[in-house]
């Protein structure tokens, strides 16, 4: 039952990538701290950076974990992986600069305990499941962090809750305008888990190449990021979000070239499986 | 050998020992609840492990199918547990959050109906679309008369198949599990709901009405997460496919209640942990 059915051949190790994509998103996670030591919103664009960091390595996990035949389809580890994210994140941001650190500590318990319930309770004896469940939870939690970085400009639980209304020139408090009041961490939740399930549901297959997921993943990364930067204008000043939008826009127009010249390439290649064979030469 | 006598297979075994060790962490963790809150946060905790459990059980019924249901190869629904159980489960979570001003009861009730009628209305056009669209008639391929029913199964049964379509007992199934998840849903929501109610004001400084879209959001997206959680563990107990109560994979739904039960105490800890 637990066959392993492709092997990683060549390309980047995945404890590279894992790596990769930890540092760099946590890092733009901490620079995003600009934005309360200079008292603007000039970089939350970096929480969008963070999202794409994060999904990066996120989708090269599932394909490790999907590679086993697990038999629940690719979208349900994006699903568990957001669902018990969205937990860990929104108790870490009640510790303000510490907020993407405990994020991590607390993803990666909870990702542990839910690896040795499928593994060992539920019986699913896989040997990748225990890291790939705790990589996940990380994943999620980054991932909405870094929504939520993009949309408000800031991780802490008071910024993510707290909002004003402007009426006839008077600036009032409101819950109701804020990331958590409402609820745009819900469409954080599902552009991220889409985005982090899609690139190896969609190249999953013997022609797979690393780099053409891995450059899907970007582009879904960045797809993500322009809805996300579309919302922040609503709780951010006009520039900061501009500059959010046209990033993204940059950055998604990138991506996608590169991957359609990757997806040509692979394309031209032709696989000789001949599974009829020749039976008419005489 | 007839497809009634066929072995469960493999991976149906029970891990005794993990399922101590889950248990215990279940008894630690809410203890660890009773020590930062014994009174409304135990309270929401067991509500929630209630709800949890309720999911994990209920998903069984659903008969998915997946891709072979989706080539008309296995009977069920031709898409997998993430998708049957966010279908089924979250319409009712939404139900059940229309009424949740009218008391436990009446919401829970609400919730469990939505799913029920989300997934009874997803049977019957899943069953038209096989038998109209796709012109094969509904088999079950692991009992040989519907046990509801009574109807035989085998002349209908294409050959080099799991069976196809959706007989009754898979539709009753759907039903049933759409009716269980759509309640625990609802309950985690409630029991969230009503502990961010009662401790956002004096956390936040505000009244009730001004935190109420917080205490809403954040329950919801709990709930999501927590019912997300639940359902793909459940997907890993079966995996992947299932046709139905009379399927022999039912028999492994201890292992998901333990495993369910953790996981929402878990889970549910942490979500008690922001506001206390």
């Amino acid at each position: 039952m637990t066959v392993k059915v492709e092997v990683i051949e060549g390309g980047v190790p995945h404890n590279q990538i894992l790596a990769t994509g930890l540092i760099a998103s946590l890092i733009c996670l901490y620079l995003s701290y600009l934005n309360v030591i200079t008292g603007t919103m000039w970089f939350s664009f970096f929480g969008g950076l963070a999202v794409v960091a994060a999904l990066y390595w996120g989708s090269h996990t599932i394909k490790v974990l999907c590679s086993y035949g697990i038999g629940t389809g690719v979208p349900s580890a994006g699903m568990i992986s957001f669902g018990s994210g969205v937990i860990a994140m929104l108790l870490a941001t009640k510790y303000n600069i510490a907020a993407p650190i405990v994020a991590l500590v607390l993803a990666a318990v909870i990702g542990l305990i839910l690896g040795y319930l499928a593994n060992e309770v539920l019986n699913m004896k896989i040997p990748a499941m225990l890291q790939a469940l705790t990589e996940l939870a990380i994943v999620g939690a980054f991932t909405l962090m870094g929504f939520a970085v993009l949309i408000t400009g800031s991780f802490t639980f008071t910024a993510l809750t707290t909002g004003t209304v402007t009426i006839l020139g008077l600036s009032l408090p409101s819950y109701q305008a804020s990331f958590i009041g409402g609820c745009l961490i819900a469409v954080a939740f599902l552009l991220g888990a889409i985005a982090i399930q899609h690139p190896f549901n969609a190249c999953l297959g013997p022609g797979w190449t690393q780099d053409r997921m891995l450059m899907l993943t970007a582009e879904c990364g960045f797809l993500s990021m322009i809805m996300a930067a579309v919302m922040s204008f609503a709780l951010i000043p006009f520039g900061p979000a501009l500059i959010s939008l046209l990033i993204a826009i940059i950055g998604w127009a990138y991506t996608y070239s590169k991957y359609f010249e990757l997806s040509k390439r692979d394309a031209a290649a032709w696989l000789d499986a001949k599974p009829i064979p020749d039976v008419e030469v005489q | 050998m007839s497809a009634v006598a066929a072995k469960p297979a493999a991976g149906g075994a029970m891990n005794p020992a993990a399922m101590g060790v889950g248990i215990v962490l279940l008894i630690l963790i809410i203890g660890v609840c009773y020590y930062i809150s014994p009174g409304l946060g135990l309270m929401s905790l067991i509500g929630i492990i209630i709800g949890g459990i309720l999911i994990g059980f209920g998903v069984h019924f659903v008969p998915v199918g997946g891709a072979p249901a989706a080539m008309g190869q296995a009977p069920g629904i031709a898409t997998g547990v993430a998708m049957l159980a966010a279908g089924g489960g979250l319409a009712g979570l939404f139900g059940g959050a229309w009424a949740a001003d009218q008391g436990l009861v009446v919401a829970v009730v609400t919730g469990g109906v939505g799913g029920g009628l989300m997934m009874a209305i997803t049977c019957m056009m899943v069953n038209f679309i096989y038998v109209f669209g796709m012109g094969i008639p509904a088999a079950s391929g692991k009992v040989k008369n519907d046990p509801i029913t009574g109807d035989s199964q085998a002349e209908f049964k294409s050959q080099g198949t799991e069976g196809h379509g959706l007989p009754f007992v898979s539709f009753v199934g759907g039903v049933i599990g759409g009716l269980l998840a759509g309640a625990g849903g609802t309950l985690i929501y409630l029991m969230l709901l009503d502990l961010y109610k009662a401790t956002l004001p004096t956390l936040m400084q505000a009244t009730e009405v001004q935190i109420l879209p917080i205490a809403v959001s954040a329950a919801g997206i709990f709930a999501v997460g927590m019912f997300l959680v639940n359902a793909v563990l459940t997907a890993y107990n079966i995996t992947g496919t299932i046709e139905g109560p009379h399927d022999p994979k039912f028999k492994r739904w201890p292992r998901s209640i333990v495993a369910s039960a953790v996981a929402s105490a878990l889970c549910g800890l942490v979500a008690i942990l922001i506001v206390v």
